[in-house]
């Protein structure tokens, strides 16, 4: 288990830098001169060249490419992602500031998700095609086809505007009926997912021999699934790999949808005016957390089923 | 895991090729020249939709659906069953556009790694992963923002970030192929290495990946749509459903009626296209077995 956890952390690190490689180099290989982008936002007319040449030597533009990747890594290895072309504030800190909004948000997407998607999955295993079941799948396929800011906007229209029960901009700082209706654009789509997922598994499971030797020997329904959910552990595990990345489209997505002031819309934002060290470094910080969601996912399923990991099939993503 | 329910198969072609059509043929069914005039100029039929998608008509602005605008107008006066119709030129092509590049680039760069096996194959694998690290739609609205707005770019980006998956279906395939009877034949003869490829193992190697062409489809349209939203890809003023979201949202009070035209059919495309995914994966799995 340590050997594998070691090697799977040395691969993680290795994907990252590669992350950070291909976003650093992409940008740079884009046509448009970020200096000549980015001094022009600032004001309407177009910037003298000395200005766009005091850009440059301000954010170290003028040096090579490979010296500017060198310089940059080192610092992002460091946590250091280097100053705003905006405002000049360090990118470190105005993610600082919007993180918390965004990390809050997820966690309670997620946990709204968790608390719906395991009863529903597992019900629906119980009885598969069941009423239950066909009318769950139904609603579950219909919204895991619905875009994060389809339903949002939906959700909008129908709570905000026709019922005007939530707030048409989304706060943290008008309590729970300004958080609402984010969490639950968020959560309804990670409960789409989830609950398929936990149909399938559980499914699997109760359809094992194993099971089927324990219902024999008298084992209760609760027991049996409580043992089908020990047992697919390891497989569920394995869906943090899907959900977190499904989450960080659906936060950039949700948090421009309802104005909510988050690491998503610092992203958005940070497109929108040309800022490439808020832009790389917002990347990396996405790229960063889908790859450690997906260590922990694959060491979580090591962790739960051995057999999965011995015969080879977390080493990359199925 | 919808298998049991049965996907119906011919519905969700039906739907696709419906919303296909539409989108094909939107120049015709949505524009304000008549479709025949007489010499002086009098309209003898004119299009179902009368207005131009791009018509600003200030004096219309944000009617509710009625007899003049089946849909209503938005906050320009544009007619929103036309921009509806329009739109779906935009995510029909992008998705269609970005699904063949994807499928393009992915089975080949997995043909590639699954014969050459060792070196290849792992650094193949490791762009994947890392390619896959960073969210599509993060990934594409970063690049975007340094590019022309073009619709072209903006597919051909989301087709460079939704390779992997018909990349991993291909390598796998090709690496069983790899030491098959007839492959090993073929190199035995002295088969160059391209002709091993194309001729030997891709024919082989592809219908797997082809028949999730549908789910490549339906991600293609939802990051189109996303970045449409946040105001990147195809550039004002043509239409995109994602575009029209976006400005619904900014009158969701006072026009309400212009949310539901273009979030429904991007529910409709994009169903339809994972039911058809569905449909095909489940017949693959019958024929295999």
């Amino acid at each position: 288990m340590l050997a594998y956890a070691l090697r799977r952390l040395l691969s993680a690190l290795a994907t990252l830098f590669g992350v950070l490689t291909l976003v650093f180099f992409l940008l740079a290989a884009a046509p448009g001169d970020p200096a000549v982008l980015a001094a022009r936002s600032s004001g309407t007319r177009p910037a003298s060249p000395e200005a766009v040449a005091a850009f440059r030597r301000l954010h170290g533009l003028d040096r090579p490419l490979p010296v500017q990747f060198a310089t940059w890594a080192a610092r992002a290895v460091r946590l250091d992602l280097g100053r705003s072309f905006q405002d000049g504030r360090e990118v470190r800190e105005r993610l600082a500031a919007a993180l918390p909004a965004t990390v809050y948000l997820n966690g309670c997407a997620l946990l709204l998700a968790l608390l719906a998607a395991v009863p529903c999955g597992v019900s629906a295993a119980r009885r598969p095609g069941g009423r239950f079941d066909r009318v769950t799948g139904a609603v579950f396929d219909l919204l895991f086809a619905t875009p994060s800011f389809v339903l949002g906007l939906l959700l909008l229209l129908v709570f905000s505007v026709k019922l005007r029960v939530t707030p048409l901009f989304s706060d943290p700082a008008l309590g729970p009926l300004g958080i609402a209706l984010p969490v639950a654009t968020l959560g309804l789509g990670a409960v789409a997912l989830l609950s398929r997922f936990v149909r399938a598994c559980v499914r699997t499971a109760l359809e094992d021999p194993a099971a089927l030797a324990a219902r024999a020997r008298g084992e209760s329904g609760r027991a049996s699934v409580r043992r089908a959910l020990r047992r697919s552990a390891g497989a569920l595990s394995a869906l943090a790999a899907v959900l977190v990345p499904s989450l960080v489209t659906g936060s950039v997505l949700v948090e421009r949808l309802f104005s909510w002031p988050g690491a998503g819309r610092l992203l958005a934002d940070g497109v929108f005016a040309r800022d490439v060290p808020v832009v790389l470094g917002l990347t990396l910080v996405a790229g960063g957390v889908v790859v450690v969601a997906s260590v922990a996912g694959d060491l979580a399923s090591a962790w739960f089923d051995p057999r999965l990991r011995d015969a080879g099939l977390l080493e990359g993503r199925p | 895991m919808t298998a049991e329910r049965g996907p119906s198969a011919a519905g969700a072609a039906a739907g696709l090729i419906a919303i296909v059509l539409a989108a094909l043929l939107a120049p015709l069914l949505a524009r304000s020249r008549p479709w025949f005039e007489t010499a002086r100029g009098e309209a003898v039929l004119s299009a179902p939709v009368p207005w131009d998608p791009d018509a600003i008509d200030l004096d219309q602005r944000l009617r509710p659906p009625g007899s003049r605008h089946w849909l209503g107008t938005d906050e320009l006066g544009r007619d929103v069953l036309s921009r509806l119709l329009h739109g779906g030129r935009v995510s029909v092509g992008a998705g269609a556009l970005a699904c063949a590049v994807a499928l393009l680039a992915g089975s080949l760069l997995g043909a590639v790694a699954g014969l050459a096996g060792g070196r290849t194959d792992r650094g193949v694998l490791f762009v994947l992963e890392v390619v896959q690290s960073v969210p599509a739609l993060v990934l594409v609205a970063a690049l975007a923002a340094f590019l022309p707005p073009s619709f072209f770019l903006a597919a051909l980006l989301i087709g460079l970030t939704a390779w992997t998956d018909s990349a991993r279906i291909v390598r796998a395939e090709a690496r069983r192929f790899r030491s098959a009877p007839f492959v090993e034949a073929a190199r035995a003869a002295g088969a160059p290495r391209a002709r091993l490829l194309f001729r030997h193992v891709l024919p082989h190697a592809l219908p797997p990946a082809l028949a999730t062409a549908p789910y490549v489809l339906g991600a293609a349209v939802l990051t189109e749509a996303g970045l449409s939203f946040l105001g990147l890809g195809t550039p004002p003023p043509a239409a995109s459903w994602g575009r029209s979201l976006a400005d619904a949202r900014d009158v969701v009070t006072t026009a309400p009626w212009c949310v539901l035209p273009p979030a429904v059919a991007l529910v409709l495309l994009v169903l339809s296209a994972r039911r058809l995914g569905d449909a095909l994966a489940e017949r693959s799995r019958i024929r295999s077995s």
